[in-house]
């Protein structure tokens, strides 16, 4: 029997139990020749080891289905935004949408300890376009989108909205809107975590705009030369903000760039959760082992255009056509529509269905509930109180407040 | 002579400098120089001189600062547009280099160059890093670098013209609020000093200094106060490096009364220097400013657009000053 038709035989028995381990872990084996074969993008460039393991093999069933479960409460989180943005004229919040790229920072943060004392969780540095690792990294979907519309009770207070939410709670060290400095910082947490002994490890998400930084080279280079428990995840959804990468990296993959630190660099297929967490797997035991850091791009793509719902229409997912912020350049709409057909929450959802993890039922059940929290959240931050003019002064400092000096 | 916005101004005030000397550069990322105007041709940098002259670089603000002061070094003009997210990034090169390397090659080196340093302050929402404003306070404490915060479409051109010409490096800072603004701006090229403030209005009752960004306020302010009988002088820095104090004392010696606005954090914001200028030479007068204060501008529009000064604020401010 041929891999394939061994997941045709296992697709007549979903949620069958009967294949968890030995057997389970012999028939994922074939699924991951499989899932190799049909990836069109997927290779690896490890600088040793050859290989990444498939180590979504290990995996219980109850935690595949949570990364489907993430990943569909990530979409219908932003696609609830974007239709809010788009129907409800007194709506203030906005966003760097991430759909399109759901796949890359559940398989991420999948790898990673996120719920304990925060001393022994790992953290996770964000960007501008912060939903999708927020919410994967496990942070509460009513208090962000509370602060995404500035509101006293939402996530920060209102002091933060979309491009600077943090949670501690979690490790979600935090959104940040300028591009440079963050993975810099991230390898000061890695450094202070091996400085104390800690087995913790910290994760960098950057877009394909980051390489042309300074600061990109500074963080591989200082955590390469520390051995730093530190994974740059580079999400190459092929445009910083309306420019193409190829305007600012001489490379087709940026990965090659390990190469220059002699530290792992592995390209994924970011469309694909359990590739994007086969890589992770192996960058945080690498890491937690003390031996360095990795480099990892995710090939990815968003379905929106880079701030805002402009060419979005209410209900549909994507947008597409003119952005009036571009300019002079913008995506063809057949590139949007080609990347489409290629989409994480679709991949996620046939192969945990091929795996026989899922029944199509049962995730339809679960992204109906996905659809309902977001739903939910919005109106919740609707009912949340404006902040109060006069709490700008506060969170200055640790302790007081500041003088106000707009007034004679 | 058309109504043009501030940032076809710029650009035809750069275009024809870039006619004129076929060496000029002019590095960009992410801000296409490009602008439109009802009537008048679309001017586009990039297609007009080529990507040999005109590139779109990475997000590399430090590259691109230096890039310049490279080529103003090498005897091009040069000049680049840094959009707000980067507008300190690039701090290091225009401070310890551009600023010094007159001085330090003992008047040797040739700068013709100018840094565009893009600036919000005017946004709620954004928060912190996207919505602050005290890049002016930075930037006009540089010793050899010329600080310039033009506030109407005219003064634009006519300073960017001037800023091309000028053989010292100048940071040429643009308050993005300002972009909607449209005002009839001369065709021809011409030059705006870049050490001259502009008295926008005369007063005997109080004098009122403003830059950049907060100056339609303070206009909103001043017209009110005028309505209510104060005669009020009001000022345009223009300039926060050369500052004019010549016309500020002035002034002040008419008045008696000088109040200062800026988005800028109360410490040490420009209207610190203008109060402390003015204090040295007028005897006698009081004074007041009015600033952002002291904190990171948060998101919440209910706590941001409270901490900006607006022209209630001003209004009262200049009252109980003259009062």
């Amino acid at each position: 029997m041929s891999e394939l038709e061994q997941n045709e035989v296992s697709r007549q028995t979903p949620e069958d139990d009967r294949i968890a381990s030995p057997s389970r872990r012999t028939f994922l084996k074939g699924v991951a020749g499989a899932g190799a074969a049909v990836s069109l993008i997927s290779k690896n460039a490890w600088a040793k080891n050859g290989e990444i393991g498939f180590w979504a093999k290990d995996l219980p069933n109850d935690r595949l289905t949570e990364m489907f479960n993430t990943i569909v409460r990530i979409r219908w989180y932003e696609r609830t935004m974007v239709d809010k943005m788009i129907t409800d004229p007194k709506y203030r919040g906005y966003n760097h949408f991430y759909a399109g790229q759901e796949a890359v920072a559940v398989g991420v943060c999948s790898a990673l300890n996120n719920k304990g004392p925060f001393d022994q969780i790992d953290l996770v540095y964000s960007t501008h376009r912060p939903s999708g690792h927020a919410i994967a990294k496990g942070v509460d979907t009513k208090k962000m989108a509370a602060e995404y519309d500035f509101r006293a009770t939402g996530l920060n207070g209102g002091y933060g909205g979309e491009m600077h939410i943090s949670d501690k709670s979690c490790g979600f060290i935090g959104a940040d809107g300028m591009i440079g400095p963050g993975p810099v910082i991230a390898t000061g947490s890695a450094f202070a975590f091996r400085a104390r002994g800690s087995k913790q490890v910290a994760v960098n998400f950057g877009g394909d705009g980051t390489y042309a930084t300074p600061h990109f080279h500074a963080a591989l280079n200082n955590a390469a030369l520390l051995q730093l428990p530190f994974i740059y995840v580079l999400e190459n959804n092929l445009y910083h903000q309306y420019a193409h990468y190829s305007y600012s990296c001489p490379m087709k993959d940026i990965a090659d760039a390990a190469r220059t630190y002699r530290i792992p660099g592995v390209v994924v297929d970011g469309q694909d959760v359990f590739q994007v967490y086969n890589a992770a797997k192996t960058a945080v035991d690498r890491a937690r082992a003390g031996e360095g850091p990795t480099l990892i791009e995710a090939k990815t793509y968003r379905y929106y255009n880079h701030w805002g719902a402009p060419g979005a229409e209410a209900g549909e997912l994507g947008a597409f056509g003119y952005d009036p912020l571009a300019i002079s350049s913008f995506r063809p709409e057949r590139e949007v529509r080609a990347w489409m057909q290629r989409d994480p929450v679709d991949i996620c959802r046939n192969t945990l269905v091929n795996w026989g993890v899922l029944t199509r039922a049962r995730a339809d059940e679960i992204e109906a509930a996905a659809k309902k929290e977001a739903i939910e959240a919005f109106a919740w931050a609707d009912r949340q109180p404006f902040c109060k003019p006069e709490d700008g002064l506060k969170h200055v400092f640790v302790e007081g407040v500041v003088a106000a000096r707009q007034f004679g | 002579m058309a109504r043009k916005s501030w940032m076809y101004a710029v650009l035809e005030a750069v275009q024809y400098e870039m006619r004129k000397d076929k060496d000029m550069i002019w590095i960009f990322e992410l801000t296409p120089p490009v602008a439109s105007t009802p009537g008048l041709p679309v001017i586009n940098l990039e297609k007009e001189f080529g990507r040999k002259r005109v590139v779109n670089t990475g997000i590399d603000e430090n590259w691109m600062a230096s890039c310049v002061l490279g080529a103003g070094l090498a005897g091009s003009k040069a000049v680049t547009y840094i959009p707000y997210q980067g507008n300190c990034m690039c701090f290091q090169v225009i401070q310890n280099h551009a600023g010094k390397l007159r001085s330090m090659t003992g008047g040797m080196a040739s700068m013709p160059i100018v840094f565009l340093l893009e600036m919000t302050g005017q946004t709620p929402g954004f928060a912190g890093q996207h919505s602050d404003y005290e890049i002016d306070t930075y930037y006009a404490h540089i010793p050899g670098v010329k600080t310039v915060v033009p506030s109407t479409p005219t003064d634009a051109k006519g300073m960017m013209a001037a800023a091309i010409r000028d053989p010292n490096p100048v940071v040429y800072l643009y308050p993005a609020g300002l972009r909607e603004l449209m005002e009839d701006v001369p065709n021809e090229q011409y030059e705006t000093p870049l050490d001259k403030a502009a008295v926008r209005t005369t007063g005997s009752d109080i004098t009122i200094v403003g830059s950049g960004g907060g100056m339609p306020e303070v206009l909103k302010a001043t017209e009110a106060l005028q309505k209510q009988g104060m005669k009020v002088e009001t000022i345009d820095l223009r300039s926060l490096k050369p500052m004019d104090t010549e016309t500020l004392v002035k002034s002040v010696q008419k008045t008696k009364r000088l109040l200062t606005v800026d988005q800028s954090y109360y410490t040490l914001c420009p209207g610190a220097e203008v109060i402390a200028r003015v204090a040295e030479n007028v005897r006698g007068a009081r004074f007041k400013r009015i600033a952002f204060p002291d904190a990171p501008p948060p998101a919440a529009p209910e706590m941001m657009l409270w901490m900006r000064p607006n022209a209630d604020h001003i209004v009262a401010a200049a009252k109980k000053l003259v009062g």
